[in-house]
């Protein structure tokens, strides 16, 4: 377990007269003496868990509030939604103003978050503090509230200790958390009113194929599953990242068959077999016929793919996340 | 005059009336005999015809076998023999290779171009990956 430095979003910058920036600070600082306040000063996180195990999360959370107010308490999480966090989740949380562990339970998707223009609380999270930097689509918002409202009078400074347990999925992937905490009166009404933080990339070291959520995505294959006498695409993105290849005219695929029986079948000469279609903008693509590429027989089938890809001269290769490790793409059906 | 006239006519209206002969509109036979290429090719809706080699493709089909040459990824991988689910109405084409269980595919069999279209669809891999093919009788 280790303390995480805290990353707060970066707003949006627009260009603004002398004047207006001056009333814009002065408002600040008004805001700042006489207003309310709400940060999350650190996340303690585990580096990473084992799939299905349950993932520990400790949030410490300062509230300064400047007029009085009857409010649940609001925890969100960022999650990978294969987690299915709204069943597997777990928030409790201590504070100076309570007594003991206070229960927090799940909202209802479709419950509208106040002050939210209608959205409910995933949608306007989404919409409002964003992804974290995740880069493939398949998270998710959890928000739970507090079971009980609690009173706080004017002027105070509350101190919570959030307890976030959550089971994981099986999965094998790399993930950037992210925390939100607000209350049921205020919402996301203005930037003072919730708080958010992210943890760096999170890993489970679970089954299968590595889900990573973190690190650009230079290659993907098409279609998601498939088996050996399939049709697949696989693609190369230059663009995502700088690699050995930004200056290739020509890019190749170099590609292992991994037998059912352990043998790796090795296709990895720069020819027509082997060659991508250019799309422009340094991106590439192949479509392959694994049964004719490895030239199995009858009785012979593939597991799995190991794949790089090279400049003409073979020399410059690339693999998963721009590294030389290859990409890994498992045959299975749903 | 009108006792010689009557008579006649009367007579003409009798052999005037003869059976019609009704022919019924036959439907065009289905006729697979002869070498067949891909012209189309897609897979979950994804056109790959210029993406993927299919132009070596054939598909020979006889009264009642079909031989493969140049095999890509179809609905079987080795020659046998091939059916109809109806002779004179097919909705499916049904395809035993030798030592293997049948495998069927719908069938469409649309004129385009003044050409036979013959369209199947199939899935070679995991089930939920479809492919259409559109093959057209080559030259």
């Amino acid at each position: 377990m280790h303390n995480q430095p805290v990353q707060h979003n970066p707003s949006g910058k627009r260009k603004l007269s002398a004047g207006v920036i001056w009333k814009i600070i002065g408002g600040l600082l008004l805001l700042i003496i006489a207003a309310c306040g709400i940060t999350i000063d650190n996340v303690a996180i585990p580096a990473s868990v084992n799939g299905g195990s349950v993932l520990p999360i400790t949030l410490n959370v300062t509230i300064k509030i400047d007029q009085g107010q009857t409010s649940n308490f609001m925890v969100a999480v960022l999650v990978p939604k294969v987690w299915k966090t709204a069943q597997n989740a777990a928030i409790t949380f201590t504070s100076d103003i309570t007594s003991g562990d206070q229960a927090m339970t799940v909202i209802p998707a479709g419950t509208p978050a106040p002050q939210g223009g209608g959205m409910d609380w995933p949608t306007l999270l989404a919409t409002k503090v964003g992804n974290g930097g995740n880069l493939l689509p398949d998270y998710e918002w959890v928000a739970f509230y507090s079971n009980a409202s609690y009173p706080v009078s004017d002027n105070s400074t509350v101190h919570a200790t959030v307890s976030i347990k959550i089971k994981t999925s099986p999965d094998n992937l790399l993930f950037k958390l992210g925390y939100c905490v607000a209350n049921s009166t205020d919402g996301l009404s203005s930037s003072d009113r919730y708080a958010t933080a992210y943890s760096g990339c999170f890993q489970v070291n679970g089954t299968g194929d590595l889900i990573d959520f973190c690190n650009p995505q230079i290659s993907t294959v098409d279609p998601r599953t498939s088996l050996d006498n399939d049709i697949i695409t696989l693609s190369f993105d230059g663009g995502v990242q700088s690699t050995k290849l930004d200056n290739a005219s020509q890019v190749y695929l170099c590609i292992s068959g991994i037998t059912e029986s352990g043998d790796s079948l090795s296709v990895c000469t720069q020819t027509d077999a082997t060659k991508m279609t250019t799309l422009g903008l340094n991106k590439w693509q192949k479509d392959i016929w694994p049964r004719k590429l490895f030239n199995l027989s009858a009785s012979q089938h593939l597991t799995g793919l190991r794949y790089w890809f090279t400049d003409a001269s073979g020399n410059n290769k690339v693999g998963y996340a721009g590294g030389t490790a290859p990409f890994l793409y498992t045959f299975k059906c749903q | 005059m009108k006792k010689i006239l009557l008579p006649i006519l009367c007579s003409l209206a009798l052999f005037a009336c003869k059976p019609e002969l009704m022919i019924a509109p036959s439907e065009p036979v289905k006729n697979l005999s002869g070498n067949w290429q891909i012209i189309k090719a897609t897979r979950n809706g994804t056109d790959l015809t210029t993406r993927f080699d299919f132009s070596q493709f054939r598909i020979h089909f006889t009264d009642s076998s079909y031989t493969i040459d140049s095999l890509v990824p179809f609905i079987v991988s080795r020659n046998g023999k091939w059916a109809f689910d109806d002779p004179t109405y097919p909705f499916k084409l049904s395809f035993q290779a030798t030592d293997s269980s049948a495998k069927t595919s719908p069938l469409q069999y649309p004129v385009t171009e003044g050409q036979r279209n013959l369209i199947i669809t199939f899935s070679p891999g995991c089930s939920l990956n479809t492919y259409q093919y559109t093959l057209q009788k080559a030259n």
